[in-house]
């Protein structure tokens, strides 16, 4: 009932906005999101310093979120055997208990190879090649997805980096690190018996979702729906550098 | 029966012995209010994990004793047959049901505390079941609060209502009568549709008692018969729009809708009916659904359905009921209990989402008497209809409704439509949770965005330590992530921001209950801001005068407890509400008792130092509260005058921190609403957006939601706090 009643003849200000800002989020709530996130996607010294600033309870000791972090941390720079052993030593029983979890970190560790090898002409692929065959060969077998994957990344010592097919080129590129570092993180908060997402993703995806179910809905919304992100700054002169670049 | 009979009967008793506890007043006051606040404070928790059985919870504790009563209840009941017709409305049922209609309408049993809040199985974990209860908490809290407040808001509503059931009431010609379970919202809110809970005893017509806890109707008036109902026994379960008379069955009056149970014909606002489904009499379970979404509704007998019955149903409905013989007796089942049909599971099964909310009454119908309460037995209990005979309605389906009606008669009653709605609803979050966020802004992919809210926050809201530790760990992230050892990463820049370090000073006075250093503060850095916001500093100086009340109460609370606790000996083992708040007073007291031998000298000194102290408190807290007082007396806004009822209903109890009524006002928790609006005018006087981005992104999701809430839309199923609120602590 309280919905698209508004005339879309009042272009200055569409009743949506109004209703907008009639909502009052708690800021409690908008604070527990944002420890719940740099705590869960391993922001320590962030996390630490909100539960002071904000006054509130820490989530997880400081040096736990940190030894999440620093395994992620090696995935993300590409140093998978360190993020590997840290790992084993941080929860044993992760990788055991989750073979594809274990399969995609040495998948990434064998295109790290890759890359390290392609990064000069006339790299040496044996270690590549030695790694490929003790590591991941004898798994593939158990998991016919595995063995895909596998193929496909051998592939890539086949074909020149520089003009790979888009499949191929997405194993080296970065966000590979990035997901294969979640998984690890959401592992381990698993086997932590810790909740795995981070809740504000929730919230995000759940606002994309409403936006476009609304607009299939034809319900009467402006244009654009501004987070107000960006253009903060032509508001206040003096308020902040953009924040992202 | 359904195969779940034993367990269903059990529970519905206890749900009724509660209601009928309370009911039946052997609670005091005072105990009630804790009953019912341990009940909120369940609600709560469950909320918080996202379902909410009302079976389990506390409800199960008052079931011996109270079902005692509920016999007794049942045992006035019996009847006489006379024939005669009416029926009755019951609650609201716009998109969907809910239930706090009763603490409102005041015209209920047992008062007005006898209500609990209830959430019928098929909309666990909605929103709209979120938001009535919050306003039944909120109306709750504002009955605990004082009975002047709640009668000046909620008065106009419900006196609104209850006119026009006063018109409703005149006795019709026809000479029947009905009950309409309206229930007036209270305050705010006005969007709400609250869901049936029980008969309205107002609505109705004349002949018809509603019994019991609300839930039972039975046809007492003498007749003023028709000829040709004389033997005749007939009942129509169903629903109707509010402006339908209550002199005739349900089905017969335009926009009604009904299942009739002489015939087992469906009448679709008119009198003759359409062959839908069986009879029905006593010790029948029917159930009625109403899926808004589609407009169609059904009904079930027994726990199975039978069929479409309507369709193109629009409008504003109540459940409603209707019987035309003396004695005749319905129980009705909103929710409170789990139904005998599988309402979960016809949620769950429907590949459309269809919303439904609906009502689905469980009814009863008897005809007689003495419900002894059977154990096991569906507590409605047996009475036997008669079987009618004859009377309007007949086949003949009208035509343009009920197109596709030939179906199958369906009864319902309802319970289990839990399990498939979850499964509907796990297949929304399942969509929300694979819906890419690429187009919220762009080019920056879900975690870049998420690192721009975060951060944009943090320095918005003033966390500078925060934003600056948090900007360095992403730049640390992205420069691991960057292949090109080369490149150079930007970081995101956190400049040193003077007004951010000052709203955080501020926000912590307040936070801390230090008012007047946030005053100070506030007169410092942002002269202007206090002037041009009276509101803010009325709200400032409230919260002042409540931390002065606050600050006296433990006070007394730590002198009490010494003397507590000397009596009992000092390894006594106290349970007091608020012990926690109170270490330090409790350190203070572990160190007297080092002297076991003369504590009793060291507490008199004690207490008399306290007693001091507390006397010039108290004395400045009232000299406050005059000030207050004088000054705001003449602000013509209800909510200023709220708030200073509010503040001042505190001095009038010994010890605010623990009592239900107005222990809520003292709570710390009240200091964060003060601290943001606050913070909000600051902002604002900064020419800056008074939200983040983050809370606008949250704000918009609320607002679209609502939108697609309407008219039962896939945002009926879809809580934001599900996603917004993290689930357990890490």
């Amino acid at each position: 009932m309280t919905s698209s009643t508004a005339s879309t003849a009042t272009p200055l200000r569409h009743a949506f906005e109004r209703r907008v800002e009639e909502v009052k989020p708690m800021k409690s709530d908008i604070n527990a999101l944002i420890l719940d996130y740099l705590t869960t996607e391993g922001y320590p010294s962030a996390a630490a310093k909100f539960s002071k600033e904000a006054n509130l309870q820490p989530l997880q000791e400081e040096e736990s979120v940190r030894a999440r972090q620093q395994i992620q941390h090696s995935i993300h720079l590409g140093s998978i055997q360190d993020a590997i052993d840290a790992l084993n030593d941080l929860e044993p029983q992760v990788l055991d208990s989750n073979p594809p979890l274990h399969f995609s970190l040495l998948r990434l560790q064998l295109v790290e190879l890759i890359r390290e090898c392609n990064s000069k002409p006339g790299g040496d692929i044996t270690p590549a090649l030695t790694f490929a065959t003790q590591q991941l060969a004898p798994r593939a077998p158990t998991n016919p997805e595995f063995l895909e994957d596998l193929e496909r990344t051998m592939a890539l010592l086949v074909f020149p980096p520089d003009n790979l097919e888009p499949q191929l080129a997405a194993l080296l590129h970065p966000d590979l690190r990035r997901s294969v570092a979640d998984n690890v993180n959401k592992a381990i908060l698993k086997c932590q018996n810790q909740r795995r997402d981070a809740a504000i993703r929730n919230l995000v995806r759940l606002r994309a979702w409403a936006e476009n179910t609304a607009r299939d809905a034809k319900k009467n919304l402006p244009a654009r729906l501004d987070l107000g992100l960006d253009n903060r700054d032509d508001r206040n002169e003096n308020g902040h550098e953009p924040m992202v670049t | 029966m359904p195969t779940g009979a034993p367990g269903f009967a059990a529970r519905r008793s206890s749900y009724a012995s509660v209601v009928s506890g309370t009911a039946s007043g052997i609670s005091q006051p005072y105990q009630q209010a804790s009953r019912s606040g341990a009940l909120s404070h369940l609600l709560n928790q469950s909320t918080d994990l996202g379902n909410y059985d009302p079976s389990p919870y506390g409800l199960g504790g008052h079931i011996r004793h109270d079902s005692r009563t509920y016999d007794m209840d049942f045992g006035t009941n019996g009847a006489s047959h006379r024939s005669s017709g009416s029926w009755n409305r019951g609650g609201h049922l716009p998109s969907f049901s809910s239930a706090y209609g009763p603490i409102l309408d005041g015209n209920g049993f047992g008062g007005t505390q006898g209500d609990s809040f209830f959430v019928p199985s098929y909309l666990r974990g909605s929103k709209y079941v979120q938001r009535l209860e919050e306003s039944y908490k909120a109306r709750e809290q504002a009955h605990v609060d004082g009975p002047s407040t709640q009668s000046q808001s909620g008065s106009l509503s419900t006196s609104g209502s209850s006119t026009y059931l006063q018109t409703r009431l005149a006795p019709s010609h026809r000479g029947m009568t009905y009950d309409l379970i309206e229930k007036a919202p209270p305050f705010e809110d006005e969007n709400l549709a609250p869901l049936p809970s029980k008969w309205n005893s107002q609505d109705k017509f004349g002949g018809l008692e509603v019994m019991s806890d609300g839930q039972e109707v039975k046809l007492t008036g003498p007749k003023p018969d028709r000829d040709r109902d004389h033997e005749a026994s007939s009942i129509g379960i169903g629903f109707s729009s509010k402006t339908v008379p209550l002199s005739r069955l349900p089905g017969w009056e335009p926009d009604s809708w009904a299942y009739h149970g002489d015939d087992g014909h469906s009448f679709g606002s008119q009198s003759t009916g359409k062959h839908y489904g069986p009879p029905f009499t006593a010790t029948d379970v029917i159930g009625c659904g109403v899926n808004f979404r589609t407009g169609s509704a059904f009904f079930t007998k027994n726990g199975d359905n039978l069929g479409v019955a309507f369709r193109e149903i629009k409008g504003k409905l109540f459940p409603s009921v209707g019987m035309k013989k003396s004695g005749e007796h319905i129980r009705v089942n909103f929710g409170q209990s789990p139904f005998v049909f599988d309402i979960d599971g016809m949620m769950s099964v429907s590949r459309d989402f269809p919303e439904f909310t609906f009502l689905d009454l469980a009814t009863n119908l008897s005809n007689s008497h003495n419900l002894g309460l059977i154990p096991g037995t569906q507590l409605t209990n047996r009475h036997i209809l008669r079987r009618r005979s004859s009377a309007l309605p007949t086949q003949n389906s009208r035509p343009s409704n009920v197109a596709g009606a030939a179906e199958r008669p369906a009864e319902c009653n309802d319970d289990k439509t839990w399990s498939k709605r979850e499964d509907e609803k796990r297949a929304i979050h399942q969509e929300i949770a694979s819906t890419s966020t690429a187009k919220l802004a762009p080019p920056m992919n879900e975690t870049d965005l998420i690192q721009s809210l975060v951060l944009q926050f943090l320095t918005h809201d003033g966390y500078i330590e925060t934003a600056r530790a948090f900007a360095d760990e992403v730049h640390s992230e992205k420069s691991a992530l960057a292949l090109d050892k080369t490149t150079v990463v930007e970081s995101f820049s956190v400049k040193e921001d003077k007004d951010a370090g000052h709203r955080q000073q501020i926000r912590t006075a307040v936070l801390e209950g230090d008012i007047d250093k946030a005053l100070k503060y506030t007169d410092l850095y942002y002269p202007a801001v206090l002037q041009n916001n009276e509101h803010v500093l009325f709200r400032l100086r409230c919260r002042k005068f409540t931390e002065m009340v606050r600050r006296g109460a433990e006070m007394l609370q730590s002198n009490h407890k010494h003397t507590a606790k000397k009596s009992n000996g000092q390894n006594g083992d106290w349970h007091d509400g608020d012990w926690h708040d109170d270490v330090m007073n409790q350190d203070m007291e572990m160190d007297n008792q080092q002297n076991n031998n003369n504590y009793d000298r060291m507490d008199t000194e004690e207490g008399s130092d306290n007693l001091m102290e507390y006397n010039q408190l108290t004395q400045a807290t009232l000299n406050y509260g005059q000030d207050l007082e004088r000054q705001y007396r003449n602000d013509p806004s209800r909510e200023v005058s709220k708030a200073l009822s509010d503040a001042f209903s505190l001095i009038a109890y010994q010890d605010p921190l623990n009592r239900k009524e107005v222990s809520h006002l003292v709570d710390p928790k009240g200091r964060v609403a003060v601290a943001e609006e606050l913070n909000a005018a600051i902002l604002l006087s900064l020419g800056k957006s008074s939200s983040a981005a983050l809370e606008k992104l949250y704000q918009q999701t609320a607002v679209l939601l609502e939108d697609l809430r309407d008219g039962g839309g896939s945002g009926a199923f879809v809580n934001i706090d599900d996603f917004a609120r993290p689930k357990r602590g890490l």
